[in-house]
């Protein structure tokens, strides 16, 4: 087990090295018991770090081998070649320098099956379910949705999204199980801070048989403090983003503090520099329904600025959603080029397949669908703000009590795409992400500028919107109404045929005149 | 009638001279046609809002699945038999490249609008068909023509325009051709196909079988109605109208053994007749091979979508239907396994409308009046489907012209423009509400929509009471 705990704070705000206090190490194994709340005197390897409070966003980031894991989540790893949970939070956050990549806030899950029995298992479902309470999934083959996999060889197989995943569940599962001992209260209260970040990644896959868990908090005034857990290599950094000269401008710089908790009496200082396939765009974005949002909802887009991040390469502005199946795009809609540019918008990249036109939120069994749109800016040469809006369709709603049922929708990831210089090695970033859904769909090197989100209205990423149903509570009279209306209406229509039967019968009346004729000239 | 004033001699006007001869009726239905399609052709370059129906979107994508060779059931949403999409194929086609590039947009935009010229011109062949139906009379034109001739000598001495004395008859061309107007210069129909929708081509398809029943061309009926059921299904409630109308006097002129009394197997027997046979041999060998020849080109897709679709599906979105409102609260009570109900309503919704349109209707009326049973038999079918849209109305309104000379409410002017009134007020309600709905978000399903779902189908029902009541005279 190993774990990195990283503060990141601005460029320019960097802390004095003394001001670290480092307990146990090598050097002071002695005094290292000395004032620990510690119960368990026999973890000798206990050590920690102290510092001032700082302004700063904080990455934990625990890596974890197959075999030291719970013998049922190996069971259930074993069925996966890859298995990625992002999880983000519906709270805005300001990300800062490296932590930039950004999803659509929500429960996000990617996911390749080690074969090919593993997608139609029940297995994964149970055990999402199992840790993380209320997933809505069955297995995978009829719940996710299956990502192209033709494009680019890197993006997983099935892709799953569910916007609100309550986490206490696995929070408890985390402290349950992870947590080496239900006497470890710095494991415990790590776990419950969980439920404060604003991101948590569970990443896995076959070839590094490893799980790693990694979770952020947002830049916010913080303690620096971190403890080593006995069997773990604890690597504390204190770094903040830097832009020294020589460093390639598709570069970030990174300096600052390192420790290795129980090894190092003293930070050591460090310093090193690395393409990011995730930027900050320096320019932020809100979304908002235009209103009435009838049955047909469009959302609104407002961007702050026109102009490209980099003018090094081509850049296009994009919008990446994952949509509850309440709420739905059409794409035969999106793909006229007279109707995409009144929205300003250039067309639609992507959508997950199938997306059902027709089918109401009831028996829809997939859990929404994915789409990329790629926006059209204002073509001036100076930066403005500007909107793109994003035609969308409801679905009907189970009738309810009242005649109105809310839905949310979470926030789309906006960003520029860029493409890099040739040549340019994105793994050797030590916070690299892949996998968040979008990354796949372009090519292998983009860079991503990002917007930030900021909301609308409410302090939150998730639009709501008043869909109408059916009032359950005016329901009473349907069933006997109808029945009574279509009743009369056919009594009164075979009433009215009777009455043609009863006075000319059925045959034509000239033939009966004729024959009523014959039969009197007969006579 | 007899309230309203004896209607005066019309001058010479415009509207008579617009049908006293085929060209200017026909020219003028056709350039109607040209208007709105050219018109749609500046809206959908120029506006993001389409004149082009959504659904003319998914037959031509269709259609360019089957040009690469692929099946047209490839587009989501094709639920039509794929003789449409192939059909449409020259909408596919392109300029070559010896055209400059504003040529061959020009081009490429006709080829693209070929489907809707297909719809336009068959709108137009059914409005020719029903003035040929009109003008041929629908009974008897052996039997019945000393009768005819007094009749219309009558009907000169009344003035001329006598409405509501020939009954089932022949019609002069002119006046053939002021009612086949109803459908060739109605605005609705005229818009419908030009937009790209289907509906005319049944239209031309219905009409084509009543004119070749009339004119007692057996084998070609059979086909047509082979045909249409296969492109629509609707069409085969025709088949029994069509079977009971064909008795042996009326085929070969002879009154088989009258006032001698049969014995049961001996009705059956004479009712067997030859071209009864040769009708259903020749529509349901054409409707099983169509069938036949599509599942062996695309297999259970075609099946799934073009027929089993329209019994599996929900029909929970908004529509005319009375039975609207009640399939969308229990098909969401159905997603619910708990949620036990007693006899559902909407499982029998199949019985009064094929009763209606399949079996009485036909019963009492195509005998006497073949015309308007197709047309009560097609307005029942309608009003009690379990999904009703506007497009449907298209269904019943070819039969329209054949009806009106003869029915009440152009006999009581008052009562059809209260019908005319009704129909479109009962639409305008419905769609008002479905307006809230759909466009403002209000929750109007319940009471809204469904009593205007009920008030439509009641009116409806009105409406056909009275057609049923002018069939039987």
């Amino acid at each position: 087990m190993r774990e990195r705990i990283t503060f990141i704070q601005k460029q320019g705000d960097s802390i004095e090295p003394t001001t670290l206090k480092i307990k146990g190490g090598d050097a002071e194994k002695d005094g290292a018991e000395e004032g620990s709340d510690v119960e368990n005197d026999m973890d000798v390897d206990e050590a920690d770090l102290n510092g001032p409070e700082i302004q700063a966003a904080r990455e934990d980031r625990l890596t974890i081998a197959i075999d030291e894991l719970p013998t049922d989540l190996q069971a259930l790893l074993g069925t996966a070649h890859e298995l990625h949970i992002r999880y983000v939070s519906s709270q805005p956050y300001e990300a800062i320098t490296p932590l930039l990549a950004r999803l659509p806030p929500g429960f996000h899950l990617f996911y390749t099956p080690a074969r090919e029995a593993d997608a139609t298992s029940p297995a994964l479902c149970l055990a999402l379910n199992k840790v993380f309470g209320n997933v809505q999934c069955e297995n995978p083959q009829e719940s996710f949705a299956t990502l192209p996999r033709d494009r680019f060889s890197h993006s997983a197989a099935y892709q799953y999204y569910q916007q609100s995943v309550d986490f206490s569940p696995f929070i408890e599962y985390a402290k349950e199980r992870l947590c080496s001992s239900s006497k470890d209260q710095s494991c415990a209260s790590r776990a419950d801070r969980l439920a404060e970040a604003s991101t948590l990644d569970i990443s896995y896959d076959a070839i590094s048989h490893a799980v790693k868990l990694t979770a952020t908090w947002p830049y916010q005034k913080q303690e620096v403090h971190a403890t080593s857990r006995p069997q773990t290599r604890t690597e504390v950094g204190v770094l903040n983003s830097d832009r020294p000269g020589h460093v390639e401008p598709h570069e970030l710089a990174i300096s600052g503090l390192l420790t290795v908790l129980g090894q190092d009496k003293k930070p050591s200082a460090t310093m090193f520099a690395f393409a990011s396939r995730h930027r900050d765009a320096e320019s932020s974005f809100s979304a908002e329904f235009l209103e009435p949002t009838g049955l047909h909802p469009t959302l609104k887009l407002n961007l702050k600025s026109s102009k490209p991040p980099t003018e090094d390469a081509h850049c296009s502005p994009h919008a990446y959603f994952t949509l509850p199946k309440t709420i739905f795009a059409d794409r035969h809609q999106l793909s006229d080029d007279l109707f995409l540019a009144s929205k300003n918008l250039t067309g639609l990249r992507y959508i997950s397949q199938p997306v059902d036109l027709e089918a109401p939120e009831y028996v829809e069994k997939r859990w929404g669908s994915s789409l990329l749109l790629e926006l059209s800016p204002p073509e001036h040469e100076k930066s403005e703000s500007w909107t793109a809006q994003v035609p969308l369709h409801l679905r009907y709603l189970s009738p309810a009590e009242g005649g109105y049922t809310d839905i949310e929708v979470p926030y789309p990831a906006v960003f520029w795409a860029c493409t890099a210089e040739e040549g340019t090695k994105f793994p050797n970033n030590p916070f690299e992400k892949v996998n968040l859904g979008y990354d796949g769909l372009f090519g292998p090197r983009t860079v991503f500028w990002h917007f930030e989100p900021r909301p609308a209205t409410d302090n939150s990423l998730i639009n709501t919107i008043k869909v109408p149903v059916l009032d359950t509570n005016k329901a009473e009279w349907v069933s006997g109404g109808t029945g009574l209306a279509v009743l009369l209406g056919f009594a009164w229509i075979v009433w009215k045929l009777f009455g043609v039967l009863s006075k000319s019968g059925y045959q034509n009346q000239p033939a009966q005149a004729a024959e009523a004729a014959k039969i009197k000239k007969k006579q | 009638m007899a309230t309203s004033p004896a209607p005066p001699r019309p001058k010479p006007s415009l509207l008579t001279t617009l049908f006293s001869r085929p060209l200017p009726l026909y020219l003028s239905a056709f350039l109607l046609r040209l208007v709105l399609l050219l018109y749609g052709l500046w809206q959908d370059a120029n506006s993001p809002l389409k004149y082009t129906d959504i659904d003319y979107l998914v037959f031509t994508d269709a259609a360019r699945f089957v040009s690469r060779g692929e099946s047209p059931y490839a587009r989501e949403t094709y639920r039509y038999t794929p003789i449409l999409a192939w059909l449409l194929l020259p909408t596919t086609w392109t300029a070559g490249a010896q055209w400059g590039p504003l040529a061959a947009k020009v081009i490429n935009t006709a080829w693209f609008s070929f489907g809707k010229v297909l719809f336009a011109a068959a709108d137009l062949v059914a409005g020719w068909l029903i003035e040929r139906v009109l003008v041929m009379g629908t009974d008897f034109p052996s039997v019945s023509q000393p009768q005819e001739k007094e009749k219309q000598n009558e009907k000169e001495r009344a003035g001329g325009s006598g409405n509501g004395t020939t009954t089932g008859t022949r019609m002069d061309p002119s006046r053939a051709r002021a009612f086949a107007a109803i459908w060739l210069l109605n605005p609705m129909v005229a818009t419908i196909s030009t937009r790209g929708s289907s509906e005319g081509l049944l239209g031309v398809l219905v009409m084509a079988l009543l004119w070749a029943v009339l004119s007692r061309r057996i084998t070609l009926a059979g086909l047509l109605l082979g045909f249409s059921v296969h492109f629509k299904i609707y069409p085969f409630i025709y088949a029994p109208a069509i079977v009971w109308w064909m008795d042996q006097e009326r085929l070969s002129g002879v009154r088989g053994g009258g006032g001698q009394k049969k014995t049961f197997f001996q009705k059956i027997t004479s009712f067997l007749t030859l071209p009864r046979l040769n009708l259903a041999i020749t529509s349901l060998t054409t409707f099983l091979f169509l069938n036949l020849l599509m599942y062996a080109l695309y297999g259970h897709t075609f099946l799934q979508e073009t027929y089993l679709h329209h019994v599996t599906r929900i029909d929970h979105r908004h529509n005319f239907s009375p039975y609207n409102t009640q399939l969308y609260l229990s098909s969401a009570s159905a997603s619910v396994p708990s949620s036990s109900s007693g006899l559902k309503i909407e499982s029998l919704a199949f019985l009064p409308q094929l009763l209606l349109s399949t079996i009485l209707i036909p019963l009492c009326l195509a005998k006497k009046d073949l015309p308007t049973s197709l047309l009560a038999q097609t307005f029942a079918f309608v009003t009690f489907n379990k999904v009703c849209t506007s497009q449907y109305f298209l269904w019943y309104m070819v039969f329209l012209p054949l009806y009106l000379p003869r029915s009440s409410f152009l006999r009581g002017k008052r009562m059809g423009v209260a019908a005319l009134g009704l129909w479109v007020l009962g639409q305008g309600l419905w769609l008002q509400q479905a307006f809230e709905l759909e466009f403002l978000g209000r929750s109007t399903f319940l009471p809204g929509l469904w009593m205007a779902s009920l008030g439509f189908f009641v009116m409806n029902c009105w409406i056909l009471g009275v057609i049923v009541g002018d069939g039987g005279r």
